[in-house]
């Protein structure tokens, strides 16, 4: 029997990004405190957290840290007790920071690499959600040169350019299948590039309160030349040619406002609060190089909000040699219940740190943290995609980072 | 101090061990729980209710039909074995059907499938040779034939389950009594409609499966029958009839696609296709239903002259035959026709305290399409996942998402907690 009177449609796939994903594990000293201490730490983290603190730095340095960021995250659909979780995976965010200048001067250079968005989840292809997503890994590199100059003794202001590598690599089930009834599948990678900048200043009473404000500007990183790749059924090979992408990823502002100041001889107090200008996430929108009747150009509603982040620490100088660190936070999601993907089933976040520093010699000291973060658990259905359960997220974050100073 | 690095690095460890995975506590809440007993659920009903699927009846579409994977989630809440009666692996390939071959500029090419086949005669399949089977469901049962003993002897699917000494002797309503069955799920009455409507409304057959069958009738039958399920009090789930119109076996063969194709055969521009009415010949238009088979016909027949020299389908003379076209006149006769029985199958339902699947509900939503997790599905012929190549019966999700609807019906009456099927686990057609 031969059919010879209408011809396929079948839908694009539309893929995600993630973005709420956001651990901050650049400076593994804040990553004890849950991220507070702009306002209290003064070295060349500050390139980071707090730009006109830099110049302030009575030495030189150079820190590299790493840190393993693990998502766990699961599922449940709605009317089942079956959960789904993510395989476990390492995503490795690192950094690097270095300040140079005169001694005692009225001025700083220094310069920072490291990951300020990023994070990785593999739900693999059997669970309930594969046509919206297999797994997707994603990093935002930031390279940061920084000039920080002191204004005063107390008064410290600063500011970098920021240029940044995002790379994506995503996959997800099409609904196609073969003949043994396996879906097709998608796979897409790229890396793209951004601009931006990252402003602050900073103040401080002797040795007693001292305060940051900085700015990080957005960045819209702008992928070209991706490669798609689809796997499907022959018949449908022309329908799916591997082909190039571009797509436009803005990572948001954030408006950081830090204080610092001493409990005690031995303790200081260092609290932050974050706006997070996510708003600036409306759409994510894929062009294909080469459309066909079913691979059309995407467009999906992200409509992120606004975020805003609390985090409170204290660090203990316990002795000569050791700092230690205990820090809580909270963070207010961006995302809407609406717009839940599994790429980040992100909702309002708890998260707890420890942390210490242990200072091996004038040189040298080396800093450790662990962070638990707890996305609350979320029952929603997505507009775009259907989906409707229940998701959870709990995130591991042990760093280190040494230090050199001359 | 190396010792409280030491302790930290220990409480790091264990913080980490405990509380690595997230665990989802959340259970769906139900309201009302009644007493159910699940422990032998039969499935009584037609080709849906046995996994029929792409134009035949064979073991991977017997696999995945709805009752079977709902008596799957059935098992975490009391639910027996649940038999069906599967061809062997050798016959897997049971009545045959239909696959598709290639996709010639887009365009669909279907062939059939003719090995593995379980015939020992013409029109004759070999005996299941299983046990006691649950899933009693048999292609082609009308409601109005369930009760007729005749009709086992002119159904192959039935003469298959049935010993020679009682095909033609026993009827559907007897070969589902006296199962002792504790639960049933009850999907008859949608050939009473669609053996007509297939036909595009013509009631040609002598067997009596082209017949509309009227209210009166259905109404009786359903009665006795559903009075006969719940002679002892037992629970079940009904289910409606879909609106046959919306199913890709009408809504895929268009006028526009037709006339193209003729337009394109002819070398000229034809600019009507006449179809023939129960009120005489007319011109088509777009609310006219050409039935899927017909796309295959077309191409031989649109055009050919008769013996008053008139073409095939273009002119009054000589129209598309009524059979191959359910017109809109038919066509709202018939959506008129299920909703009246319908309201039928819901006032049974209600008087007799069963669960109720709106099957024609759910197909009426999907009909423009939507999504499920992430994934299109529509009544759209193959593209729109639900419907198998006979643009009739469904696929393996068209299957699970049927399940469903069904586990839906059944929770929201009786307060159970049956587990929602994954319908994204299975698949939609198979592509070359």
């Amino acid at each position: 029997m031969k059919k010879i009177l209408f011809a396929l449609l079948l839908a694009s796939p539309t893929l995600t990004f993630a973005q709420g994903s956001q651990v901050n594990t650049q400076g593994i000293r804040a990553l004890g405190m849950s991220g507070a201490g702009s306002a209290l730490f003064v070295d060349e983290t500050s390139i980071f957290y707090s730009p006109g603190a830099l110049a302030k730095a009575t030495e030189n340095s150079i820190s590299i840290g790493a840190s393993a960021v693990m998502y766990r995250s699961a599922f449940k659909e709605v009317n089942s007790n079956v959960q789904h979780d993510t395989e476990f995976q390492i995503s490795p965010p690192f950094s690097v920071f270095a300040s140079f200048g005169p001694k005692n001067s009225w001025w700083k250079a220094g310069i920072g690499v490291y990951t300020p968005f990023g994070g990785g989840v593999n739900w693999g292809t059997e669970w309930p959600g594969r046509f919206e997503l297999n797994h997707l890994s994603m990093r935002a590199i930031y390279i940061q040169p920084t000039l920080s100059f002191k204004i005063t003794e107390n008064f410290g202001i600063g500011g970098g350019f920021v240029y940044n590598i995002g790379s994506v690599d995503l996959s997800r089930s099409i609904p196609v299948f073969d003949q043994n009834g396996n879906p097709g599948r998608a796979e897409l990678n790229g890396i793209g590039t951004g601009m931006g900048y990252n402003v602050g200043i900073h103040y401080n009473l002797e040795d007693d309160f001292a305060i940051s404000l900085s700015y990080r500007s957005h960045v819209r990183t702008k992928l070209e030349d991706g490669d798609a790749v689809f796997t499907v059924p022959t018949a449908l090979s022309t329908s799916f040619p591997n082909t190039k992408f571009s797509a436009e990823l803005p990572l948001p502002s954030s408006f950081n406002l830090g204080i610092a100041f001493p409990l005690g001889d031995k303790v200081d107090l260092a609290a932050d609060a974050t706006f997070i200008g996510y708003s600036i996430y409306e759409k994510l929108v894929f062009d294909y190089e080469q459309n066909t009747p079913v691979l059309s150009d995407t467009e999906q509603i992200k409509d992120y909000e606004n975020a805003l982040s609390a985090k409170v620490g204290l660090n203990i100088h316990a002795n000569e040699k050791l700092d230690l660190r205990f820090g809580t936070g909270y963070v207010y999601t961006p995302v809407r219940s609406k717009y839940v993907y599994a790429e980040t089933p992100d909702n309002n976040r708890v998260m707890g740190s420890i942390g210490f520093t242990y200072n091996i010699s004038d040189k040298f000291d080396f800093s450790g943290a662990y962070t638990l973060q707890r996305i609350i658990e979320r029952t929603t259905t997505n507009i775009a995609t259907g989906m409707s359960g229940t998701y959870k997220t709990n995130i591991h974050a042990p760093g280190i980072s040494l230090t050199y100073k001359w | 101090m190396k010792n409280n690095i030491k302790l930290y690095v220990g409480l790091a460890a264990i913080a980490l061990m405990a509380s690595c995975k997230p665990e989802i506590v959340k259970e769906y809440e139900t309201s009302n729980p009644q007493n159910v007993n699940f422990s032998k659920y039969i499935a009584v009903g037609n080709s849906l209710t046995a996994g029929f699927a792409d134009g035949g009846l064979y073991l991977e579409g017997q696999q995945v039909a709805f009752p079977g994977l709902l008596a799957e989630q059935m098992k975490s809440y009391g639910g027996g074995s649940f038999e069906t009666p599967f061809f062997s692996e050798a016959q897997s390939n049971g009545s045959g059907y239909l696959r598709l071959k290639s996709l010639e500029n887009g365009r669909p090419v279907t062939e059939s499938v003719t090995d593995k086949l379980a015939y020992t005669g013409a029109g004759v399949l070999a005996k299941y040779s299983g046990g006691e089977i649950n899933n009693l469901g048999v292609p082609g049962m009308r409601l109005d034939h369930s009760g007729v003993a005749l009709v086992s002897a002119g159904n192959m699917y039935f003469s298959r389950l049935l010993p020679d000494a009682e095909v033609g002797k026993k009827s559907y309503q007897d070969f589902v009594e006296n199962r002792s069955h504790t639960f049933f799920s009850f999907w008859l009455g949608n050939n009473d409609v669609l053996g007509y409507a297939t036909n595009g409304a013509v009631n040609d057959n002598p067997a009596g499966t082209t017949v509309l069958t009227n209210e009166q009738t259905f109404k009786a039958v359903y009665t006795q029958f559903i009075g006969k399920l719940t002679a002892n009090g037992q629970k079940g789930v009904v289910a409606t009839i879909p609106d046959v119109t919306t199913i890709p076996y009408f809504t895929t063969v268009t006028r526009k696609a037709l006339l193209d194709a003729a337009s394109a055969i002819a070398g000229q521009q034809i600019p009507a296709l006449v179809i023939a009415t129960k009120s005489g010949p007319r011109v088509a238009t777009d609310n006219d239903l050409f039935i899927l088979p017909f796309s295959s016909l077309a191409p031989s027949l649109l055009g050919k002259p008769n013996a008053l020299q008139a073409p095939y389908g273009f002119h009054t003379a000589n129209p598309i035959e009524d059979k191959y076209v359910l017109d809109a006149e038919e066509a709202a006769n018939i959506k008129v026709h299920i909703e009246k029985l319908n309201a039928i199958i819901k006032q049974i339902a209600t008087d007799k305290n069963l669960a109720l699947a709106d099957a024609n509900a759910y197909l009426t939503r999907i009909k423009n399409g939507m999504l499920y997790n992430g994934f299109g599905i529509s009544s759209a012929y193959i593209t729109g996942n639900v419907f198998s190549l006979d643009g009739i019966h469904l696929t393996p999700i068209g299957n699970a998402i049927m399940s469903n609807l069904v586990i839906d019906a059944i929770n929201a009456k009786y307060g159970t907690k049956l587990e929602k099927v994954d319908a994204s686990k299975f698949r939609g057609i198979k592509m070359p």
